[in-house]
């Protein structure tokens, strides 16, 4: 890839980096900010973001194109799989969805400029962000939001997955070279204690997404000044009422269930491990596994799932192996997969309990009779689950809701749009910017 | 009890003790598709698995295409042809976290088998070598492991006393180690110059070394003085990578690399395979390992890594072919197990640990 050296990431694989270039560079990026986003209006940071998204949703754009060529082996997600999750992702970025989630987050769209209605708020000086490998888009949304908080950033992404974040890096350096310059993209395996000591030092605000465990050891590393937004492991599922288990509707359903499975090939948070499905619609819940696992062939036609491990392939065969012979020995559990790969799997049984997929596009569905069963099912992971994907008649979805909000889930949306999360979600339930800004009071 | 597996269990443990070196392909195939054709009849949820697979003994014709049950199944089902009554003992899989172990039930011929093949591969890969300290509880503490009673037959054999054993189980129902008196045993090593064999898990040897570091001991243990380690950590001490752990074991305990050997073992196994410090691991000519794609279920290239998956002729009241769930990179007819710390790091948001 024919890219500038701008930033750490760039840097031919062979070179290492010390905590001395680590430390010279979030000088630099404080010294940028101050210079170059600090003075910047919330208008013009706006602008400037939804250019970037209008040019990453060009097919001409010199970016885009990159991250479809080279994305499916820098990142083991197919081309379309890469080309659904970046428009999805970059539709978003519209005025209106801005204003709404700077309005929701901090009351008045100007706050961030100066006082609003007796108050104002400023971001972190430098934020951290320490990346999950999984998908791209947590640390792009990161990084836009650290931008409306005028911080200089410094994205530490797991090994092998800094390919979209510099681009997008790069993207922004090519609209504006000076808010290009508050920021700074590098790649390490995680733990490296010398270089994340000294960024940790310079600080002010960190966010980490990754395994509990992951987190629970930055959060000891870190000085006690430092604001910590820790993201740990969340997991997801679908439901899908009785009501519309219709021959009408069962195609759109299917097909929303299948997006959901294929988005990032399941890969984040917000992609469903288990659909729960009522039992007693008019199409049965066998009925709608069985169409499922035919979508979920004929997707693997039209959007290829991507390239994985061994270990991940391992992991899927493994599991088929169980749930075969499960199958071999219960007339009610049932198993539908590729031939000659793991490219995907659904399996169908009656036991209540969510189970953890082994994720890329292995999916299971489980028939219950009601919601009780659900919340009874998935009892074990109780604070763990972010995402509710719904299918049901309105009246039904505002109760079904209501209960899921009451026990515990933290974003409920229609089935079909798991991955899809809007500019304003509010991520495990934390707000978006509110997490990241101080506010200044005045009182007159 | 069942007359034809009995029968095969005494042809097997004879050939077993006879065999010097490997069976022909032929024969291996024979004595495998032979055993299959049993296990199909008289192992009814081992039946069922392979007619769902379509893969009945008039359809195999090779051993390689014998269906290989996973070991998880061995906690959810029960994978033998034993009823509940000739069930003279069971292993269990090890791991503390685990809710369901893995249980391979056992009659008194189905032991006589695994002894038989444990003894002589053991011996094979061993010959006598002076003192053995085995750093595991003892039978009588560890009824159900594997490990223990492969441990017990090798202390019956070489005829040592029962406090060869210096492990311990701790409150908490996990493995540990009586350091005092290892080391009482280590020093004896030393002041007497006879070498000695220690034997023990990968996590049981990192209690030790660490034990030793803290204590700033040192062993330069005699001439001839050996490590049989045991993979698998089971969370119960911090992971290190083979390498490490050997570095250590060799700085600690002054055992040369070349004097530490790995064992290949699991509770749903009645054979072993062991490999030299960097070497590919071997198992007897009893059973055979292949490695295989996970996505086209195919056996992989030489060099290759895919699922390690045996056809152990010693579990002949069980199954015989078994998938693990270990990775292993293809070696010829031996291979490299993958481990998990060279695992890369997980990408999806999965909670998932096995």
């Amino acid at each position: 890839m024919n890219l500038p050296n701008f930033y750490f990431a760039d840097l031919p694989p062979e070179a290492t980096l010390s905590p001395t270039m680590i430390a010279t560079a979030c000088d630099t990026l404080k010294r940028n900010r101050e210079k170059y986003l600090l003075p910047s209006k919330t208008d013009d940071i706006i602008k400037i973001l939804c250019e970037i998204a209008a040019e990453w949703l060009s097919p001409e754009n010199k970016f885009r194109k990159l991250a479809l060529e080279l994305g499916p082996s820098e990142t083991g997600f197919s081309k379309p799989i890469l080309e659904k999750g970046l428009d999805n992702f970059f539709r978003q970025f519209t005025l209106e969805n801005f204003q709404a989630l700077l309005v929701q987050e901090l009351g008045h769209a100007e706050r961030l400029d100066g006082f609003a209605d007796g108050a104002s708020v400023r971001g972190p000086e430098l934020l951290v962000h320490v990346a999950a490998g999984n998908i791209p888009n947590p640390t792009l949304m990161s990084l836009t939001l650290g931008l409306l908080t005028r911080s200089a950033q410094f994205v530490k992404c797991a090994s092998g997955a800094s390919f979209l974040p510099r681009l997008f890096a790069h993207s922004l350096r090519g609209l504006d070279p000076k808010l290009g310059a508050c920021l700074e993209i590098a790649e390490w395996r995680g733990g490296n204690h010398e270089l994340e000591t000294e960024l940790f030092a310079h600080a002010d605000c960190l966010t980490a997404t990754g395994s509990d465990a992951t987190l629970a050891t930055i959060r000891t590393r870190l000085p006690a000044r430092v604001r910590f937004l820790g993201y740990g492991q969340r997991v997801s599922f679908g439901f899908v009422a009785r009501e519309v288990l219709r021959e009408e509707e069962i195609i759109t359903i299917i097909s929303n269930a299948a997006d959901d499975v294929i988005a990032w090939d399941q890969n984040g948070c917000l992609s469903p491990h288990v659909i729960y499905v009522e039992e007693r619609g008019a199409v049965e819940s066998d009925e709608f596994a069985k169409r499922l696992a035919i979508e979920l062939a004929k997707r693997e036609t039209t959007e290829p799932r991507g390239i994985i491990s061994v270990e991940e392939a391992a992991s899927i065969a493994s599991r088929r192996a169980i749930y075969e012979t499960i199958a071999a020995h219960r007339a009610d559990a049932k198993i539908w997969s590729s031939e000659n790969s793991t490219s995907w799997t659904l399996v169908f049984e009656h036991d209540v309990k969510f189970r953890f997929s082994p994720l890329n596009r292995f999916v299971f569905v489980k028939p219950v009779p009601d919601l009780n069963a659900v919340l009874q099912g998935v009892d074990e992971i109780h604070g763990k689950v972010s995402t509710v994907g719904i299918a049901a008649p309105p009246e039904k979805t505002k109760d079904l809701a209501k209960q899921f909000g009451r026990w515990g889930v933290t974003r409920i949306c229609p089935l079909g749009q798991m991955q899809k999360p809007p500019l304003t979600w509010r991520h495990d339930g934390r707000p978006a910017l509110g997490d990241l800004i101080t506010w200044t009071d005045f009182e007159l | 009890m069942n007359t034809e597996l009995s029968h095969f269990a005494a042809r097997l443990r004879e050939l077993i003790a006879n065999s010097q070196s490997a069976l022909s392909n032929q024969y291996f195939s024979e004595l495998a598709l032979e055993l299959f054709g049993l296990q199909f009849k008289h192992n009814s949820t081992y039946r069922k698995i392979c007619e769902a697979r379509k893969l009945t003994p008039q359809a195999v014709e090779h051993w390689t295409q014998i269906p290989a049950v996973p070991t998880a199944v061995f906690k959810e089902l029960e994978m033998t042809s034993l009823m509940p009554d000739e069930r003279a003992a069971v292993f269990h899989s090890s791991g503390t976290t685990e809710q369901k172990p893995s249980r391979h039930f056992h009659n008194n011929e189905s032991l006589a088998v695994y002894e038989t093949s444990l003894w002589n591969w053991f011996q094979n890969r061993f010959g006598r070598a002076g003192e053995l300290i085995f750093l595991t509880p003892n039978q009588k503490t560890a009824p159900r492991s594997s490990l223990v009673h492969m441990f017990e037959i090798v202390r019956q054999k070489f005829d040592l006393p029962e406090s060869a054993f210096t492990g311990n189980i701790s409150g908490d129902g996990a493995w540990a180690i009586d350091f005092s008196e290892t080391i009482q045993k280590l020093q004896l090593a030393g002041a007497t110059q006879t070498p000695v064999t220690l034997l023990g898990t990968a996590f049981s040897f990192v209690h030790l070394l660490d034990y030793l570091a803290e204590n700033h001991l040192q062993f330069q243990l005699p001439k001839g003085s050996r490590v049989m380690e045991t993979g698998g950590y089971k969370n119960r001490s911090r992971i290190l990578p083979k390498a490490e752990l050997h570095t250590l074991i060799t700085d600690r305990l002054g055992v040369p690399p070349k004097n530490i050997i790995c064992e290949y073992g699991m509770s749903e196994l009645s054979s072993q395979a062991y490999a030299e410090s960097s070497g590919a691991f071997h198992f007897p000519p009893w059973a055979r390992a292949r490695i295989i794609s996970p996505e086209s279920g195919r056996e992989v290239a030489e060099g290759e890594t895919g699922i390690i998956c045996i056809l152990d002729l010693a579990n002949v009241f069980s199954v015989a072919a078994i998938q693990t769930e270990d990775l292993g990179v293809r070696r010829g007819d031996r291979f490299e197990l993958v481990g998990r710390e060279q695992l890369a790091e997980p990408r999806g948001c999965s909670l998932m640990t096995a």
